[in-house]
């Protein structure tokens, strides 16, 4: 089960149609579990919100099994800067854990044209589907198509198919099954 | 972050090769290569055949699946210290550089790739992810390589998020922050670190005359003898199956590419095993230093130095001859 809980107020047909599409990518039972408050100790000097300390910190409905939870926020996300420089956080989940957090702040504009909203949506769902793919243990793919690339890079297609590669998909499937048995 | 500080011991290897268990203490971390990041639990004496066994035990942190290996193997698995910061950072450097052509030649690039995963430190894993990686740019890359991928930034990441101490989420962001950086973006970039130099590689640069196709199911069969069997003991099972499929691979004829790689199922990721039980099965150790080719340092010059190919070794010549080096 993925259960999805906002940190902010969101469109409810924009979270029925992201909990579809997650549905759709795991074949795990999505749901809305509510609207929490944003975690003030995960806020940071620059205002911003420390996409780790955050998804550890936000409350959460209560998980068994192999429930996962998916935060949405509208804020901006922070990681801790490499030895590179920080990357940009569209999201951030727990490799092989139980939550994880999108962030639509880097979204394109939702707008308010049917063909921008669809666009929108499909962006959110593709983060979504990415962070909640970490969850399964996923790692970052090469190919620009696979919801798994990594959600800053050159190679990613303009407005991205919220879907997996045959190889990302295959993997999370194994995991879901394992994780049932 | 214990333990992963080189000690004055290990000052003459910068990649933290353990040769000597006594260096090791509980709690330190080590890196078993294609196995991922462990802590020292101990050291445990077993009798096996008649005959005393020190082993050194072991817990993968990822899974907590307990590994033991005995003492006089542990250099020949390569088991060394985890990267240091500084090391690892050198790691970002190579791998936000510009990549060499991909290695086109499959049989290589898998025995290349193979070496690196087990001998090569941390920076042989970025090397193998950052290969395969350019690969993908010219032509998706065929299932096992595919898998190995996946594993070898699997490996990847587990160092970095224990080097660095951030969570693997976070490492792999830096990892392909370095790989596939954001338009735009341009890093200040230092010197890497130099590979390490493949203890196959000098000899196999040597031309031979001879085509390497002349590998006989004999030969094979007396490399395998010719390994120490002791590792058996702390294994467990499966060998059979890999130690076949390993087989097939290496004699697998070369005009049939990337097809004929693809019959043997994948080391890294075997499909069966990952679902049985991911990552928590303990592969056998000793049959590992069996399987892979780095035992096999005596056979490689006839086998498979391809002289017809100087071009293929580009990248490889590429190094300097001189090792050891993080600096
Ligand atoms: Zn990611
Ligand atoms: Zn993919």
């Amino acid at each position: 089960m993925i259960r999805i809980v906002t940190l902010g107020p969101f469109d409810d047909t924009d979270i029925a149609s992201l909990s579809r599409t997650l549905y759709q990518a795991f074949g795990l039972g999505t749901e809305f579990a509510g609207e929490k408050p944003l975690p003030a100790s995960a806020e940071t000097d620059d205002g911003r919100y420390d996409a780790e300390k955050l998804v550890r910190e936000a409350q959460s409905p209560r998980l068994i099994a192999d429930d996962k939870v998916l935060f949405l926020t509208g804020e901006a996300l922070a990681l801790p800067p490499g030895p590179l420089g920080e990357p940009p956080a569209w999201g951030y989940a727990q490799q092989g854990g139980a939550r994880a957090v999108v962030s639509v702040k880097r979204l394109p504009a939702r707008g308010v044209s049917e063909a921008s909203i669809e666009a929108w949506r499909r962006r959110l769902a593709r983060e979504a589907i990415h962070f909640v793919g970490h969850l399964w243990e996923l790692h970052h793919c090469y190919d620009g198509r696979c919801a798994m690339h990594p959600s800053w890079s050159p190679n990613l297609a303009a407005n991205p198919d919220a879907d997996l590669c045959n190889f990302c998909r295959e993997k999370s499937e194994r995991k879901v099954r394992l994780a049932k048995t | 972050m214990k333990g992963q500080n080189p000690r004055p011991e290990d000052a003459g290897s910068p990649e933290g090769l353990i040769t000597d268990a006594s260096a090791l203490r509980p709690g330190d971390r080590v890196v078993y290569p294609n196995q991922g990041v462990c802590r020292v639990t101990g050291v445990e004496v077993k009798e096996i055949a008649g005959q005393k066994l020190e082993l050194l035990r072991m817990e993968r942190e990822e899974d907590g699946a307990a590994v033991m290996v005995p003492k006089p193997k542990l250099s020949s698995i390569g088991l060394r210290r985890v990267a240091t910061r500084d090391y690892v950072e050198g790691v970002f450097h190579f791998l936000a550089a510009q990549a060499d052509d991909p290695e086109l030649d499959w049989k290589i690039r898998h025995r290349d790739n193979a070496d690196r995963l087990i001998t090569g430190g941390v920076l042989g894993i970025a090397e193998v992810v950052k290969g395969l990686h350019a690969l993908s740019r010219i032509r998706p890359l065929p299932t096992k390589e595919r898998e190995q991928y996946d594993s070898s930034r699997h490996l990847l990441v587990a160092e970095i998020s224990a080097a660095l101490n951030v969570t693997p989420s976070i490492a792999e962001d830096y990892v392909d922050f370095a790989l596939m950086p954001p338009a735009g973006t341009t890093f200040k970039l230092k010197p890497p670190p130099t590979p390490v130099e493949l203890p196959v590689r000098l000899a196999r640069r040597r031309p031979v005359a001879k085509s390497e196709d002349d590998i006989s199911l004999d030969e094979l069969g007396l490399e395998l003898d010719a390994i120490p069997e002791i590792g058996e003991a702390a294994g467990e099972g499966e060998e059979g199956a890999e130690e076949k499929a390993e087989g097939a691979e290496a004699a697998a004829p070369e005009g049939e590419g990337e097809a004929a790689a693809e019959v043997a199922p994948p080391r890294a990721a075997r499909k069966g095993k990952a679902e049985a039980a991911p990552r928590a099965k303990k592969e056998p150790p000793g049959k590992k230093a069996k399987a892979e080719p780095a035992p096999k340092a005596k056979k490689e010059p006839a086998r498979k130095a391809k002289a017809e190919k100087p071009a293929a070794r580009k990248p490889a010549a590429k190094k300097p001859a001189g090792r050891g080096g993080k600096k």
